[in-house]
């Protein structure tokens, strides 16, 4: 699979150049290469595609930009070094021929020793204006499996250029040429003076993926056009850079460059000038800012002109970017005076918490001063511009600046209050920092809010939601509590800046009256409003801010079990639940029943493999248990997996009466349904049916509704979900509800609400809310801030354990096994039955000495027929219906869709190579992508290769076929951590030194083990025999096939025939 | 801005849309002019100056370089200069200078102070010529007298050129913008140094803030690039869209960079009276409509 990358080729200003800069868009595919060094020339990099490829990638994807042009570049990459293999024959005195290596991947592993050497890529390269379409078209949030990181970065620079113009925070400016015979240009400039403009610098800065800006200056100058290629000169490059690993700088210029030539570029291809009646210079000033290049057609002393009158113009506005800016930090007055004091100080933009006061700045020699790690030159004009701005917008600075070298100065409460109030914005708007005391630096806190102490009343046990809390409140303003007749004295005072209990508060207008409102409401709190405060921040109660919640001990574990601030409390397993939990499940299980006593519904999306089937059985029998389970609870899930509830069921919860709706005999009628039901504990139904039996569903009295892989109502539109919601609703009785799935449902936004719909409707409100709210903003811009309240909300509802979290690691076995039951589709059955019926009786009338080949033959047979009608039928390609024929497919291809979602790796064993390469042409078609199949006829080389490139490649595939016989022993696969035996061997110790491919020394993580058994068929038997260890078993294991011969008609007939299950 | 002849000699006033207000250094080099005696050359001098046969004016050290096209087929060359101030004279005025952090914040800002000769008064000495005589100037015209018509038309237009940077008056005087700033560096330092001596002297204990503050050993070695240490940085992004770009706002009326950089600082051209005006007019409108573009485009980006 190929990596998309896109790195900036900024102007080369020569003489004859266009002078423009470049996007040049790039893929590295992952390849076995020879390693390589550079010579005269940078090595060609080995591993990226060629522009045809890339042509061809991009396309099939709508990606490919306009304005495109075949480019070569020279980029800057961590590189591992590799000694060449050393052809037979070669002298050893090769050996110092310079360094060679490789390029590194994204998401390859690092070596220990990484070096950075130039390296030749070929790619696009897009021209400035099609550029900044092409990046605002990207994706601005998610992970895409083609895109790389830095693709983000990019989309988030062309979004922020967006912004600026959209804002307007732009000036043309006039740039000189650097040298003889250089043009001079006219240029569009951002204006970072503001605040928030400035930060996101510092962040795009900080966070900048290298590889954005790694391209060494070495295109051709003359960047030739006619030819359709760009290419580098070596004398240039040997000029440009000696051969040598680079390191990166600082980020800060580079980052800014960038967004000027993104905001540059757009803003050229979109200006039409109009020149009439303007004078020359202003004239050819805007003409070049239309123009292409900008080339500005002016006499050098014109010219000068021109840029030091747009400079100056500018710096009105916005200084120069640099490293560090003024600061002015209020101090509150000592007790009993009246004058604040404003301290002067130089603040790195980095991080503001990193201050210098003003005397070390004045102090500071020619070498400048450091910042922390900050490097800062001539820190003293720094101050003193900003200061010459801060002026323009806060006039009492002025009395501050009457010494040579001032450090502090005092302001009058009035002209505090005008700093607080308004001055403080526009300071930070023209680029100067001002920090002020905590109590009144804004935000919430510098409010009029509540402290609130509250606690579950004594004979509470804080199970329903409505109930009245014990409370207590107080008023609350920038960290200090006071009372309302407090306050009526403070605001009798007439002075906005007040101070109490040694705090300097800001009062409002309309403060004393919320206060007085409030005060005469004298409302209850009630549990329900203590989940919700302690839920998001900022919110608030009869429109004052809660700032402080303090809950009393038992209110407090209520609280945080309900947050899930820490681990819900373990229930241990409930009478007549026939196996062990292991400790999360036990804690899974104490949290449905802690959801389940607030009557909300609840979400268990535990990581596959831990137990969700076990964990929701046994809380059904600790229902039973209590003496609580009255009515029948409908379960309903895939058809696919029917069976596995029936079986798992059966096997852990032996006490609860499980009945399946589904198949031809069902009842059809409320009265027959109902009558079905008596003494029935749960049933089983499909999705399937649950739309089409809708009605008849819905005149039962459910307890409770469960619905397993939820995902499956993730469109809220589809008539299904719609089915499951409305079953879910509690009719006359309380019913709950609660979602199994495997997939990380807090990160699907767009599904979260279908199944919160289900769950607890009101958490989300409407569907158009919720969209406009949360889906629009999360899904198209990343949104984190209304992510984080998402998450808040549905938070409690949803439990979400990982098989990597260290709680649960500790807690799971190195290898789990998981035996997936699966039924039979119906022409599976059919095919079943008839080949049963004709081979017993050829085996019948068969010669003894034949019927032992006969026997292994059905045998074949009858699993192929378990794996997919199409295999026993030797059909050679995948048809349309190919998944719904198959029962066990079906399962297999939802596993792999968590697999595959997780990021994880999997290695696919079957004993059938016509199967493989069918499951092959399936799989690769399902996921696009590539599905190699390593059997008995694949050559030695490529089977190596197969196998480096699982284990290697950063980008490699995730799903390995490989056939038992062929793949079972000697590979090392320990990137995956699942093994699938899609069919069944006689052999455990043959599946077993399958499984050991993933799982041996080498292996990081818990390794699953998916066995596939087909309910009823001869693979149950095998797998009856294997387990029970039965005289048969051993038979089969010890001696080989012998005993198949030796089975009479009656045992041979229970061994195949299909069971009723 | 548009400056004209009256019968009270040459006024400066407000340009046609009343937009903005002189820079006061203009107004003062224009009172200068005024005090010419010979009005009716000061009026041929304006028709020159409004006409374009001022064809260009270049600052080039401590000297104006000019053209004037006159009746001749080439133009006249004329210099102008001012007196320049001598070490000494700088001495005191950069002393004078320093005493007040106010002067270098505003120069550096963009800004000429309005008291600015307060500093060059120490030295008595001045930064803008205080009188007409106080300008030197010589035309390459075979007119005697001077300033002759050319050197007048040079002069109406210099007023507004130096609002296109306020170091240029200082450049005149002597010295240039980086050096200006350094020596004022320096003087802050020992201004600073007397401070603590003088502190010193009264606390009775030593301390001296260029010493114990900054010295040349926090030159520290540049710590390496993170992605040094981390080579996964070369491709590691993993933050989210900053939540302020979430949604794209258009600016606020009166707000964009534009606004709040004003009117351009260049002289005007003054055969093209309204040229100025329009170029910002339509940077605006264009502005405007770019901007709309952009919310537009940020509206339907990030797919579906």
């Amino acid at each position: 699979m190929s990596l998309l990358h896109a790195t900036w080729l900024p102007a080369i200003r020569t003489p004859s150049s266009s002078g423009r800069p470049a996007l040049l868009v790039w893929a590295d595919t992952w390849r076995v290469a020879e390693p390589a060094g550079p010579g005269a020339t940078p090595a060609i990099h080995p591993f990226s595609l060629s522009p045809d490829d890339l042509r061809a990638w991009l396309s099939e994807r709508d990606l490919l930009p306009d304005g495109i042009i075949d480019a070569t570049a020279c980029l800057t990459l961590p590189s591992r070094t590799v000694k060449p293999r050393r052809k037979r024959g070669e002298a050893a005195a090769s050996d110092d021929g310079g360094w060679t290596g490789l390029p590194l991947q994204a998401g390859e592993p690092i070596p220990k020793q990484t070096e950075w050497w130039p390296w030749q890529v070929q790619g696009l390269a897009i021209e400035p204006g099609a550029a900044t379409a092409w990046l605002a078209r990207l994706p601005l949030s998610g992970r895409h499996p083609d895109l790389a990181d830095e693709l983000r970065w990019w989309s988030h620079m062309q979004r922020w250029a967006l912004s600026l113009i959209a804002r307007g925070r732009w000036i043309p400016q006039v740039e000189l040429s650097r040298g003889e015979g250089y043009p001079h240009r006219a240029r569009w400039v951002p204006l970072l003076n503001r605040e928030d403009d400035r930060r996101r610098l510092e962040d795009l800065a900080a966070r900048l993926p290298l590889v954005a800006t790694c391209a060494l200056p070495w295109r051709e100058p003359t960047g030739r056009r006619s030819n359709r290629t760009t290419r580098l000169r070596p004398e240039a490059m040997r000029a440009a850079n000696p051969v040598a690993s680079c390191r990166p700088r600082s980020g800060r210029l580079r980052v800014a460059t960038l967004l000027e030539d993104l905001v540059d570029a757009q803003l050229r291809t979109g200006f039409t000038p109009d020149t009439e009646g303007l004078d020359p210079l202003l004239s050819a000033w805007q003409e070049a800012l239309g123009s292409d290049t900008g080339v500005i057609h002016l006499d050098d002393e014109e010219a000068e002109r021109l840029a030091t009158a747009s400079h100056h113009w500018r710096e009105g506005v916005a200084g120069n970017v640099a490293a560090a800016r003024a600061c002015l930090e209020l101090e509150t007055p000592e007790d009993g005076e009246d004058l604040w004091t404003l301290r002067f100080a130089l603040q790195a933009e980095a991080d503001p918490t990193l201050k210098l006061p003003a005397g070390v700045a004045w102090a500071a020699g020619p070498q400048g001063l450091q910042l922390g790690e900050i490097a800062v030159e001539h820190p003293g004009e720094l101050l003193l511009e900003g200061m010459g701005r801060a002026l323009t917008v806060f006039a009492p600075i002025e009395r501050g600046l009457d010494s040579a070298t001032p450090e502090a100065m005092q302001l009058t409460p009035a002209e505090a209050f005008v700093l607080v109030r308004t001055a403080a914005r526009q300071l930070r708007d023209v680029g100067v920092g001002v920090e002020l005391p905590p109590s009144l630096s804004g935000g919430l806190a510098s409010r009029l809010g509540l402290a609130i102490k509250a606690e579950l009343p004594e004979r509470s046990r804080g199970f329903t939601l409505g109930e009245t809390l014990d409370w207590q409140w107080e008023l609350m303003i920038g960290g200090v509590t006071l009372t309302l007749r407090e306050l009526e004295r403070l605001a009798g005072k007439r002075s906005p800046l007040v101070r109490h209990k040694g705090a300097w508060i800001e009062l409002r207008p309309n403060d004393l009256k919320n206060a007085e409102r409030f005060c005469a409401a004298n409302p209850e709190l009630s549990l329900d409003d203590a989940l919700r405060l302690t839920a998001t921040e900022g919110d608030t109660l009869m429109r004052l801010p809660v700032h402080r919640l303090e809950a009393g001990p038992r209110l407090q574990a209520v609280l945080e079990q309900y947050h899930q601030q820490k681990a819900p409390d373990p229930l241990p397993a409930p009478e007549g639940f026939c196996g062990q939990l292991r400790p999360y499940q036990e804690r899974g299980l104490g949290w449905l029943a802690f959801l389940h006593r607030f009557d909300q519904g609840a979400c268990l999306a535990d990581d596959m493999g831990l137990g969700k089937t076990i964990q929701l059985l046994a809380f059904l029998q600790h229902l039973k248990a209590e003496q609580e389970l009255k009515r029948p609870v409908l379960l309903v899930a895939p058809t696919s997996v029917l069976t596995n509830w029936k079986r798992e069921a059966a096997a852990f919860t032996p006490e609860l009466m499980v009945k399946e709706h589904y198949g031809p005999r069902r009842p059809s009628t409320p009265a027959a349904l109902k009558k079905s039901l008596k003494d029935i504990d749960m049933v089983l139904t499909s999705y399937g049916l649950l739309q089409r039996d809708s009605e008849l569903l819905e005149s039962i009295d459910w307890q409770g509704v469960v619905i397993d892989e939820a995902q499956a109502i993730k469109n809220p539109s589809a008539k299904q979900s719609m089915a499951a919601r409305d079953l879910g609703r509690p009719g006359r009785s309380s019913r709950f509800r609660i979602a199994l799935t495997g997939t990380p449902v807090e990160n699907r936004v767009s599904e979260l609400w279908a199944l919160m719909d289900f769950l607890n409707p009101r958490v989300l409100g409407e569907e158009d809310f919720f969209r406009q709210r949360y889906r629009m903003p999360i899904e198209r811009y990343g949104d984190m801030s209304s992510l984080r309240d998402l998450k808040s909300r549905v938070g409690p509802f949803i439990l979400r354990r990982l098989k990597t979290d260290k709680a649960i690691i500790s807690d799971l076995p190195e290898k789990v096994e998981l035996s997936e039951w699966v039924g039979l589709s119906k022409e599976q059955k059919s095919l079943y039955a008839k080949t049963v019926e004709d081979t017993l009786d050829a085996i019948a009338r068969a010669p003894r000495g034949k019927r032992h080949g006969q026997v292994l033959g059905l045998l074949t047979k009858l699993k192929q027929v378990c794996n997919h009608p199409a295999l026993a039928l030797k059909e050679k390609q995948p048809d349309d219906d190919f998944l719904k024929r198959s029962a066990k497919l079906q399962r297999l291809e939802e596993i792999l869709e968590e697999v595959i979602e997780a990021g994880d790796r999997a290695l696919l064993f079957t004993q059938f190579a016509e199967w493989g390469h069918l499951l092959q042409g399936y799989l690769q078609r399902r996921w696009r992508s590539d599905v190699p199949f390593l059997s008995g006829s694949t050559s030695k080389s490529e089977r190596q290769a197969m196998v480096d490139r699982f284990q290697e490649d950063p980008r490699g595939p995730q799903l390995f076929l490989l056939s038992l016989k062929a793949g079972g022993v000697g590979l090392n696969l320990t990137r995956a951590s699942h093994v699938f035996h899609i069919d069944r061997w006689w052999n455990p110790a043959v599946e077993n030194q399958a499984t050991d491919r993933a799982y041996r020394i080498g292996q990081t993580n818990r390794v699953m083990v998916h066995k596939f058994i087909t309910s009823g068929s001869v693979e149950e038997k095998i797998d009856r025999m294997i387990r029970e260890k039965s005289r048969l078993a051993e038979d089969i294991i010890g001696s080989g096939e012998d005993w198949l011969g030796g089975l009479d008609m009656g045992q041979l007939k229970e061994l195949v025939s299909l069971e009723d299950s | 801005m548009t400056i004209t002849p009256s019968n009270h000699g040459i006024n400066t006033s407000l340009g046609d849309e009343g937009l903005g207000q002189q820079p006061w250094w203009v107004e003062q080099w224009m009172e200068l002019i005024n005090s010419y005696r010979y009005k009716k050359r000061l009026e041929r001098a304006w028709t020159y100056a409004r006409e374009g046969n001022v064809t260009s004016i270049r600052f080039e050290g401590r000297r104006v370089h000019a053209r004037v096209q006159g009746t001749g087929e080439d133009p006249y060359k004329v210099k102008l200069w001012l007196d320049v101030l001598n070490d000494e004279d700088w001495r005191y005025v950069l002393e004078a200078l320093t005493q007040k952090a106010r002067w270098s914040a505003q120069l550096l800002a963009g800004i000429m102070p309005a008291d600015i000769e307060r500093a060059f008064a120490a030295s008595g000495r001045r930064l803008f010529p205080f009188k007409l005589q106080e300008v030197r100037s010589e035309c390459s015209c075979p007119d005697k007298a001077n300033p002759c018509k050319h050197i007048s038309a040079v002069y109406f237009l210099m007023g507004e050129r130096f609002s296109e940077d306020p170091f240029v008056l200082f450049q005149l005087r002597g010295r240039t913008r980086t050096k200006l700033l350094e020596d004022l560096a320096e003087y802050r330092r020992k201004a600073l140094e007397t401070l603590a001596a003088e502190a010193a002297k009264h606390a009775d204990t030593p301390s001296d803030p260029s010493e114990s503050t900054v010295s040349a050993d926090n030159e520290q070695p540049t710590p390496p690039h993170p992605a040094v240490l981390d080579p996964t940085l070369w491709w590691r992004y993993d933050a989210s869209l900053d939540a302020d770009l979430v949604v794209i706002t258009p600016a606020m009326e009166g707000d964009t960079g534009l606004d709040a950089a004003g009117e351009l600082p260049l002289a005007e051209e003054p055969r093209f009276p309204n040229s100025k005006q329009q170029f910002l007019n339509h940077l605006r409108s264009q502005g405007q409509a770019l901007g709309q573009q952009a919310l537009i485009a940020a509206m339907t980006a990030g797919g579906g």
